[in-house]
């Protein structure tokens, strides 16, 4: 069964049908049945197969000290294997100052690059400063010359080296000298970038299975077929992390998986959470469930269950840990998972490609992966013991930062299920929003925001008009332009804070027009008049600049529908419609601000707002 | 041994249609170049269940130098 898809996909590709053949070597390493060599191999076919020219594909380009050949098509299967096709970049053996300033790697424009040192770091500092220096310029360099975000691979050992561990550890030894290179390297970093620890990386696989000493005297390639998968796997995790950042949702069973029994058979007070061996791992997965709530990830229950059997648990057996007010989602009920997992996104206005599930039942897993593809399933063990690592392995939620919209994103989330009860108790839109009091903070935005707004452009879906994912270099560019703009809002209501959920660039355009490079908007603020309160925004700033028209493009993508008539709903008139991309235009001077319910901070406020805690 | 060895040729070249002789060399195969020959020799070690030195890799001339080291291995392991 498992090598049918291999096998079926290089049948595919020879019978030449690419799309068909990526497709399924896509599903094969979803579903992990190919081996670190048969995974290498379907990462070169992928590569022969993917139109790297096509302007959407992600392009990622690896600099190493030691060779990359095998590692760069790793990486390619597995970024296929996560839906995505991306073109790379082999940069070859000890080819990094070459590569970065040739015009080959300019030329491919990659929008992340890795970078992976080999060389021992010296042992004596002042060797070892001036091997870091080099490494501070190269990131450097990759922003300013390329305007590339950075996936930096720590440095690492096979073995002690003559001193033995005890010796190589303490100051001036090989193995503390790479401890500091690894903290001095990862500090050096532009923000934005990702580090990739890799003394933590071999160690978990355990360094005499990740390295393969005679690979290096053959090949200068260090790492075993097991090594190189692994490491494909954390780099692909960072550059994932860069640019969608970490999925949203852990969407997770009940019986078996967050308590062992079933509810229903054995009830609230017999399910097995209590301090004993059994009980004790389904406490450290609640534990460690509970912990992603407070790096933003949104907790969803999906259990086939009668409804108040499966909050039972919760509500009066006090040895849980979870509560139900950590979920920001929770259904149960006897029909199919993938039904749950498709009202839990629309509840939550997020795709399925951000949900993780975890579930103890291979059937439902199966039916998921069948009827919610899109969704990440977890090869969950069958011990409960293991099911942390199992979550923790498959790096879904690596994060290059965690923003304070991330800590507080669960809140806000559990505050939406108020306002919903809220709306139902008031009869016409307008006196709902009225009554939500929203109140807008509009700024340019500065230093302190970039970090957020970046991950707002790169993740995104919804309401974005363009789907621009930019970079922070790149950011920094279009901001620096002559009469370009950047205006951020955030908003609040009586039931709490949204954080900074709206973004607008504007950019000169031929003709004393002002081009609106992005409009995007989270969607937890869909529905509250937030866009015609910005537009009105957005006039004004057109006004103070002398611009004459306001020019805005719509370019659809499978999932900005949202946004499909939002210009013509803030009053411009197309003018050109050309493949997926509509361009609408408005004149300053007749325009008028469209109508909205949502009022301004008042100076008071923002006085209040600004002030330390 | 030596269709053996050619279905693993088969496989990691993806060429259903590739045939070797002892006389072939790493210049009669297309993409057969120093770092496929690694590729090549890993996917035999998994396939056979050996593992060779350092110095064997290196040196073969021919597929018939490869066919006689893979045969040693296998001899000597079906003993062990």
């Amino acid at each position: 069964m498992a090598q049918n898809r291999w096998q079926d996909a290089r049948a595919l590709a020879k019978s030449g049908n690419p799309s068909a053949a990526l497709a399924e070597l896509g599903e094969a390493i979803r579903r992990s049945e190919l081996d670190a060599q048969q995974l290498e191999r379907a990462g070169a076919l992928a590569r022969k197969l993917i139109d790297g020219q096509a302007k959407t594909t992600l392009r990622i380009a690896l600099l190493g000290e030691c060779t990359t050949h095998w590692l760069t098509n790793s990486i390619a299967a597995i970024a296929l294997g996560d839906g995505r096709q991306v073109a790379l970049h082999d940069g070859g053996y000890d080819n990094v100052l070459q590569e970065l300033h040739g015009e080959a790697l300019q030329d491919f424009g990659p929008k992340i690059v890795v970078l992976l040192p080999w060389h021992r770091p010296s042992s004596s500092l002042g060797a070892l400063a001036d091997q870091l220096e080099h490494w501070r310029g190269v990131q450097q360099t990759v922003v300013s010359r390329l305007g590339a975000g950075i996936v930096q691979v720590g440095y690492d050992w096979i073995d002690p080296g003559p001193d033995g561990y005890h010796l190589a550890g303490a100051p001036g030894g090989a193995l503390n000298a790479i401890r500091r290179a690894n903290d001095e390297l990862r500090q050096s970093l532009p923000k934005g970038s990702y580090f990739v620890d890799l003394p933590a990386v071999s160690g978990e696989l355990g360094r005499r299975s990740f390295y393969d000493p005679r690979r290096y005297h053959w090949t200068k390639q260090p790492f075993s077929e097991t090594g190189v998968d692994w490491l494909a796997r954390h780099i692909w995790a960072g550059v994932r992390a860069l640019v969608s950042g970490p999925k949203k949702v852990l969407v997770l069973d009940l019986d078996n998986t967050v308590w062992g029994g079933v509810v229903g058979e054995v009830g609230a007070a017999g399910v097995e959470i209590a301090e004993s061996a059994d009980g004790e791992a389904y406490r450290a997965l609640q534990r460690h469930a509970k912990a992603l709530t407070k790096r933003g990830v949104l907790l969803a229950a999906a259990s086939k269950n009668n409804p108040a059997d499966a909050r039972a648990p919760f509500l009066e057996n006090p040895d849980m840990l979870l509560s139900l007010e950590d979920f920001a989602s929770f259904e149960a009920n006897w029909q199919p998972k993938s039904e749950s997992v498709q009202r839990t996104a629309e509840r939550l206005r997020l795709g399925v490609d951000s949900f993780v599930f975890l579930d103890d039942n291979p059937t439902e897993r199966e039916e998921i992966r069948q009827r919610a593809s899109g969704v990440a399933v977890v090869d969950t063990p069958v011990d409960p013991a293991e099911y942390t690592r199992a979550l923790t392995r498959e790096l879904w939620f690596e994060a290059a930062s965690v923003t304070r919209e991330d800590e507080q994103r669960a809140e806000q989330y559990q505050t939406e299920a108020t306002r919903e009860k809220h709306k139902a108790e008031h009869a016409s839109l307008g006196d709902y929003l009225t009554s939500l009091e929203l109140r807008a903070d509009v700024r340019d935005i500065d230093e302190a925001d970039m970090k957020r707004v970046v991950q707002l452009i790169g993740k995104t879906n919804q309401f974005n008009v363009t789907t621009p994912r930019y970079s922070r270099p790149e950011l920094e560019a279009i901001l620096s332009l002559e009469r370009a703009f950047g205006m951020s809002l955030r908003l609040r209501d009586r039931f709490g804070d949204y954080g900074l959920i709206l973004l607008v660039l504007g950019r000169p355009a031929p003709d004393n027009t002002l081009e609106i490079d992005s409009f995007l908007m989270s969607c937890r603020a869909i529905s509250r008049t937030v866009e015609e309160f910005a537009w009105g925004k957005v006039l004004e700033r057109a006004r103070a600049l002398a611009y004459a028209n306001i020019l805005g493009v719509y370019r659809e993508t499978p999932k900005n529908q949202l946004v499909a008539d939002l210009y013509p709903r803030l009053g411009l008139e197309l003018v050109s419609s050309v493949g997926a991309e509509r361009r609408y235009l408005q004149s300053v001077q007749s325009a008028s601000a469209p109508v909205s319910f949502v009022q301004p901070v008042t100076p008071a406020e923002t006085a209040v707002a600004a002030a330390p805690a | 041994m030596i269709a053996e060895i050619q279905d693993v040729f088969r496989d990691v070249f993806d060429d259903d249609s590739l045939v070797i002789a002892r006389e072939t060399t790493a210049a009669d195969v297309e993409q057969w170049d120093s770092l496929m020959h690694v590729t090549l020799m890993v996917h035999l070690e998994r396939h056979f269940g050996v593992r060779f030195n350092s110095s064997e890799v290196a040196g073969l001339k021919n597929v018939g130098e490869l066919v006689d080291l893979v045969s040693r291995y296998v001899e000597a392991k079906g003993r062990g």
